[in-house]
């Protein structure tokens, strides 16, 4: 993930008014998530989020990965620990990269922010799945570049730790990488050393 | 001559602090890198090479997305433009980008090269030039004549469809040996069936005496005058990624960069040398990828077979307008669900169809016209920001590309095709094509990766214009040299890996031929 609120946030400035107030306003509320709802503890120690960020991710996560119209056989995001895969995974990013999605996190918890961008004041993790997915979709149709690129980061993780998990192979048909065959034929490669 | 074989020096065991002292020190293991180390080598020079990722081998590669993404590319799998609009898909391991690529072999097309001399100022850099480099990596790659049997369903569509439309599809020429066509290649070869760098030229340079320092991210490049001196490299602690430690690798003779089009620019730019002719990160090229989903009755399997065997340059050359090559990607499960828009239970419900679906992909040429390409900035913190904005032209071509996918699919017998729009275009007819020229496209609109990055430190006559001379020799140093696609004044058309390697040993061997003889004992 190397999206810049920094630098997106010049951008919307020059755009036009909306953009401008709604980034003005973002930056002036305090983001320090005392309202976040913590569903669940982490399994583990974290290596880059708190556990407010923690439990934004995961909330995220739970709307982003198959529901639970999809019926009993398919995991959930938490079971599948995509909030302490992707953890552990942002956390060897660039420390600047890092960083940035911590305030993507806190930027999309915002009451705040949820209500000038899809109607929704509550935090995100206390609004209903109804409100959560309105708020997904906001962002990821939204006419601000920013917004559609702090989807796509938090797709991209949830979706990435989700659909490499082997629990989830048989539900779409994939039958898992095959056996390595023992090739008469193959070279023994020269291995460096 | 017998020299002592050269080590492989793993991060993880290195002294907190080291510096070393050959005669060349070569950054990146890819495709550039190894070539050039082994012929610099197997010239009786003392040569070092240093790579940032880790050293897998075939033992490693279990084919499990999960694992082999923030192993094996880089920024663990995460690297994409700033406004994460394109997904960068690019090697970061011994071996570099050839030990994730998908073996597509192809020589740097004529008609490249001629624009290369025609408006980059390119000089003494022809097809007959590099037809011997060619020749000898295509021998030590094993790279064969394109194989019917390795065409799998997915690329099967992209085949039959491509004929019936008269696009003359062409089989693909591969880098593989015994190849099993388990289809697991973007995932390091299992089998050591693909030829990577490892498997060849960088066991070529160890056997010759050539050290290989791994999980050593080169930070900065320091020189004296007219004189490249020494690297100075974080040594990576594997399981945090964070610096463990220094290494600091001082030339005698020359330094070697070949960190990919992206990384050798940036390496430049915070170091702050080498960039006198403000042209260093930019026209930053990367044969934007634009996919396209078709769904069959019949199984496909796209996650099975060689991710790579056929290829349709019927619309490469588009005159006045932007040009595409199309070609396939691998299936599994993690790629596609990247690839896939939405979320939740609409998005589950495509994926549950992974089996019957078909993946083509077209790649826009860019370069070839009057677009710039992106550009590749570091921060003051040294972050890499790869901007690259979608202009009109490519835009056009994108959408002319995603309307002759549709038509080869349609043509090979798909029951509905889809596009990669946040709201997808569900194609079942010609009549439906022509909604795609109005669907929204932009950064974020519609999917888009890209597999290949070139530019960023030409290759050129006029050192106002480009970084290297036209035998990778930078402009402002002696003895600095850049052996990676990065040199490429424009995207070349084809798959860059083949080139790389050809370019790269090009370099080297007019490098060594100045050394003069090799020495005895």
């Amino acid at each position: 993930m190397t999206e810049d609120p920094k630098l997106d946030r010049r951008r919307f400035l020059k755009r036009g008014v909306v953009g401008g107030a709604l980034l003005l306003l973002a930056g002036a509320v305090p983001l320090a998530l005392r309202s976040t709802l913590r569903r669940r503890a982490p399994g583990g120690p974290l290596r880059l989020l708190d556990e407010d960020e923690y439990a934004v991710f995961a909330a995220a996560a739970a709307r982003l990965a198959p529901g639970p119209g999809a019926g009993p056989r398919w995991p959930t995001a938490e079971a599948l620990d995509c909030a302490g895969k992707t953890d552990a995974l942002m956390a060897r990013v660039h420390p600047d990269v890092g960083h940035d999605f911590k305030r993507l996190l806190r930027l999309f918890e915002s009451g705040l922010v949820g209500a000038l961008v899809a109607g929704s004041p509550r935090p995100f993790t206390r609004a209903t799945p109804e409100e959560q997915d309105a708020r997904l979709e906001a962002w990821r149709r939204s006419r601000i570049a920013l917004f559609r690129s702090g989807y796509q980061a938090l797709k991209r993780l949830a979706h990435a730790t989700y659909y490499s998990s082997p629990e989830v192979y048989p539900l779409i048909g994939y039958p898992g990488p095959p056996e390595v065959p023992a090739l008469p034929g193959t070279p023994e490669a020269k291995e460096p050393g | 001559m017998s020299r002592r074989p050269g080590q492989i020096l793993v991060g993880g065991e290195l002294p907190e602090l080291s510096a070393i002292e050959v005669d060349f020190v070569v950054v990146g293991s890819g495709a550039g890198g190894a070539a050039a180390a082994a012929v610099l080598a197997e010239a009786g020079a003392k040569v070092a090479v240093l790579e940032e990722g880790g050293h897998y081998t075939r033992a490693d590669f279990n084919m499990q997305e999960a694992w082999a993404y923030p192993a094996l590319y880089q920024e663990h799998g995460n690297r994409a433009t700033e406004d994460l609009a394109i997904m960068i898909l690019q090697g970061r391991s011994v071996g570099g980008g050839t030990t994730i690529n998908w073996t597509s072999s192809f020589r740097t097309p004529e008609r490249t090269l001629a624009l290369w001399s025609e408006r980059h100022g390119v000089r003494g850099l022809d097809a007959a030039t590099l037809a011997p480099h060619f020749a000898a990596v295509e021998a030590r790659l094993d790279v064969g004549p394109g194989n019917p049997d390795d065409v799998n369903n997915n690329n099967r569509k992209l085949w039959v469809g491509a004929e019936k439309l008269g696009w003359g599809p062409e089989l693909i020429r591969r880098s593989v040996k015994g190849c099993a066509r388990l289809g697991y290649c973007g995932m390091g070869c299992p089998l050591d069936a693909k030829r990577s760098s490892r498997t060849t030229y960088l066991a070529d340079a160890l056997a010759a005496g050539a050290d290989l320092y791994t999980d050593c991210r080169v930070k900065l490049l320091q020189t004296d005058r007219r004189r490249a001196r020494s690297v100075a490299a974080d040594v990576l602690d594997r399981e945090t990624d964070r610096p463990r430690g220094r290494l600091v690798a001082h030339a005698r003779r020359g330094i070697i960069l070949a960190c990919g089009a992206i990384n050798t620019p940036a390496l430049l730019l915070r170091s702050k040398v080498g960039t006198g002719s403000g042209v260093v990160g930019k026209r930053t090229f990367i044969h934007p990828s634009v996919p396209l989903v078709a769904f069959y009755d019949e199984p496909i399997e796209g996650f099975y077979g060689p991710p790579q065997s056929v290829s349709v340059h019927h619309f490469a050359d588009r005159g006045a307008r932007v040009g595409y090559f199309l070609e396939t990607s691998p299936v599994h499960p993690m790629l596609g669900a990247l690839a896939v828009p939405g979320f939740g239970d609409s998005h589950r419900k495509i994926g549950e169809r992974l089996p019957y679906v078909q993946a083509t992909i077209a790649l826009l040429v860019d370069g070839h016209h009057d677009d710039e390409g992106g550009s590749v900035a570091v921060s003051g913190d040294g972050r890499i920001r790869l901007r690259y904005p979608i202009s009109a032209p490519l835009e056009e071509a994108a959408k002319d590309a995603l309307a002759n996918m549709a038509r080869i699919q349609l043509a090979a017998g798909a029951r509905e095709v889809m596009t990669l729009h946040e709201t997808p275009l569900v194609i079942r007819s010609e009549a439906d094509i022509a909604r795609i020229a109005d669907a929204p496209f932009g950064p974020n609109r519609h999917t888009m990766f890209s597999a290949h990055q070139m530019g960023g430190c030409p290759m050129g006559e006029d050192p106002s214009r480009s970084v290297v001379d036209a035998r990778g020799r930078h402009h402002e140093f002696d003895n600095l040299w850049i052996a990676d696609g990065s040199v490429f004044p424009t995207a070349l058309g084809v798959n860059p890996q083949l080139s790389i390697y050809a370019h790269a040993r090009l370099f080297a061997t007019e490098i060594a031929r100045a050394l003069g003889p090799r020495p005895a004992g």
